[in-house]
């Protein structure tokens, strides 16, 4: 609201450096709810363009990724992003880094693709008629145009998963992180998300269980029980994960035999 | 958008809606002063009038009132039974007169417009440290989760029909206020994710 | 957590926009009355938010109403029914919804079946209708004995409401216990 802004917001000084390479440092970091460890001595640094996340399910991956854009605080350990101490740039994350969730319906909060979109810009300050006019550029420039006044709700998935990814980018964040983004879409629409992804100048980091969908990317985590089981390039990591998998499969079903 | 709003060009569209709304209130605090079957029928006449230059849709609106009708029946039976007669006439025609001009500013009224209109009465939240966005933002959501609740309900009640053969049960309410709670949640956390209700002034 | 309790606030007035689409249920043995579901999401807002959220998320749907949408059972809307001989009711809502809210954060050591329905019957029905009386009276010009004899048809299906209120949160208290702010 441009008529009253918030004043001791805007006499915070900025602590984040968007610049700032490795973007994320954590070290020996953990978190623990109740009884459970979610994540656990976790130290590494991330840096490059394009980061897979893979993990079964509770393996501690959401949270992990949740700590980039300050939706989850550690309890223990170190954990600096874009130069700053988590604490201090708690606030400031939103910014810098962009969150897709799962399911876009829990994403989007707008009735029309337009507001959805114009909402990034009044949360950076503009206003309303300003943010709506830079809305429908960005809509343009992406090719949406045409879906401007569209109900959301009217959306095929793909395109609704579509305009939560650009609701996200118009605030112009360093890095995306995107937790299964492509869970509820049939293959096309997949592919498609995936190559615009793979277009975007940000750095992402990206959470799946389809490993195709890692095709192009320059390292994979590979989290299990709240810790870092193997860090590495695609192809080797990848390939543990896989034997890894149809050897648990296989106990499974002799078990299941007896 | 769900309104009882009337697309349409008309003066009273036009009207700026601060002006619609003052001159309703103090309409209202003047005729509940009043007492008379005489003041009454000139004020009835009058937002009729208003309606008819609306034209064919402005009238049609006139339905509004027909939810009231039972009450209107027995509030004048009860004032007959009292020997109040000509009083509760006075005080159904006050009933229908301020019900219409009320309903008139909000057919003709844009919801957008109208919370421009009462967003500056928010501005003192601003002293508790709270963000006068925040009741507009809180439409929004409202807007948004309504259609989304009768969709989970609507899959709650198949599945339920699937199992039982019933269609529907106030047992449902249970699952699916837990179904739904847990998606406000993840709505939450995903306006958090992206600044949260406060936004980011640079 | 500010933003979590707007987003709850809200998702409790879209439950009471939401239950007011159930069509009304006449009950033969109470007379025929129709009763509708909407003062149940006005006890749950209370009983489940506690008084502040849920005083608010019933002002917010009120506010919703204000500004034009059809919400209010019957799909009635606008600043007119705010002229009705029922904005003693609309105005008792909020406030009743505060006091189970109260009420029931007063009561956290109680079986939370009993603390929602001694919740629900003083705010949904003692406080509300400590409003919605003298609105009847006010704007339909009646005596308050009259008004009171008027409303009260209502009061038997509002019961039924303080059940299935009380039934729902200890429902939601097993299966989500995190979504009953009165008992955490």
């Amino acid at each position: 609201m441009a008529l009253w802004p918030n004043k001791r917001r805007k006499e915070t000084a900025r602590v984040c450096d968007a610049n700032a390479s490795p973007f994320a440092v954590f070290e020996n970091v953990g978190l623990t709810i109740g009884q459970r460890k979610i994540l656990e001595g976790l130290t590494l640094s991330l840096d490059e363009r394009r980061i897979g996340v893979i993990g079964l399910n509770g393996s501690g991956k959401s949270t992990f990724i949740r700590m980039l854009n300050g939706l989850r605080t550690p309890d223990t350990g170190d954990l600096k992003l874009f130069g700053a101490g988590f604490a201090e740039a708690e606030q400031e994350l939103p910014h810098h880094v962009g969150f897709v969730f799962q399911n876009p319906d829990h994403q989007a909060i707008f009735p029309t693709v337009e507001e959805e979109i114009a909402f990034g810009l009044t949360q950076l300050g503009a206003d309303k008629a300003e943010s709506r006019i830079r809305a429908l550029e960005f809509l343009e420039r992406h090719g949406c145009a045409e879906l401007a006044t569209s109900p959301i709700a009217e959306l095929s998935e793909g395109q609704k998963q579509l305009i939560c990814i650009l609701a996200v980018l118009v605030m112009e964040p360093r890095l995306l992180v995107l937790d299964e983004p492509m869970t509820s879409l049939d293959a096309l629409a997949s592919r498609r998300i995936r190559d615009k992804l793979l277009s975007l100048p940000q750095k992402i980091v990206m959470v799946s269980h389809d490993l195709s969908h890692f095709e192009g990317f320059d390292r994979i985590l590979w989290l299990e029980d709240g810790r870092l089981r193997m860090d590495g390039n695609p192809h080797e990591v990848l390939a543990a994960y896989c034997r890894d998998i149809d050897g648990r499969s296989g106990i499974k079903m002799e078990l299941a035999a007896l | 958008m769900i309104s009882i709003y009337l697309q349409k060009e008309s003066w009273i569209h036009r009207t700026p809606a601060g002006f619609k709304l003052l001159a309703v209130a103090i309409a209202s605090l003047l005729l509940f002063q009043v007492k008379s079957i005489w003041i009454f029928l000139p004020c009835l006449a009058v937002v009729l009038g208003l309606y008819a230059s609306l034209g064919r849709e402005g009238l049609a609106q006139l339905k509004l009132l027909r939810g009231l009708t039972m009450f209107l029946v027995i509030l004048l039976a009860l004032h007959w039974v009292s020997g109040t007669f000509w009083e509760g006439v006075a005080i159904i025609m006050r009933l229908i007169v301020l019900f219409l001009a009320a309903n008139l500013v909000s057919i003709t009224t844009r919801m957008d417009d109208m919370l421009e209109v009462i967003q500056p009465l928010f501005k003192p939240l601003q002293l508790f440290g709270l963000s006068s966005r925040k009741p507009a933002l809180g439409v929004t959501l409202v807007l948004r989760f309504a259609p989304h609740m009768l969709q989970v309900f609507s899959i709650l009640r198949e599945a339920y029909q699937a199992r039982t053969g019933a269609r529907g049960s106030w047992r449902l309410l249970a699952p699916f206020a837990i179904q739904s709670l847990r998606m406000s949640d993840n709505v939450a956390e995903a306006l958090k994710a992206r600044g949260g209700s406060q936004g980011l002034s640079r | 957590m500010a933003d979590r309790s707007l987003v709850h606030v809200a998702f409790y007035a879209a439950l009471i926009a939401a239950l007011g689409l159930v069509p009304p249920v006449a009950i033969p043995f109470l007379g025929g009355v129709p009763i509708t579901a909407q003062t149940l999401g006005v006890m749950l807002a209370g009983v489940m938010l506690g008084p502040v959220r849920g005083g608010l998320a019933v002002l917010l749907f009120l506010f919703l109403v204000a500004l034009g949408a059809p919400i209010l059972a019957g799909g009635r809307g606008g600043l007119g029914v705010f002229a009705t001989p029922s904005v003693g009711f609309l105005i008792g809502w909020p406030v009743g919804a505060f006091v189970a809210g109260w009420i029931m954060n007063s009561m956290k050591g109680t079986n939370i079946l009993v603390a929602a329905a001694v919740s629900a019957v003083v705010g949904g029905i003692g406080v509300v209708y400590a409003f919605g009386i003298p609105g009847v009276a006010y704007v339909a010009g009646l005596s308050l004995s009259k008004a009171a004899i008027g409303s009260a048809i209502y009061i038997p299906g509002d019961l039924v409401k303080v059940v299935i209120t009380a039934i729902v949160t200890q429902t939601v208290a097993r299966g989500l216990p995190g979504a009953v702010f009165t008992r955490t």
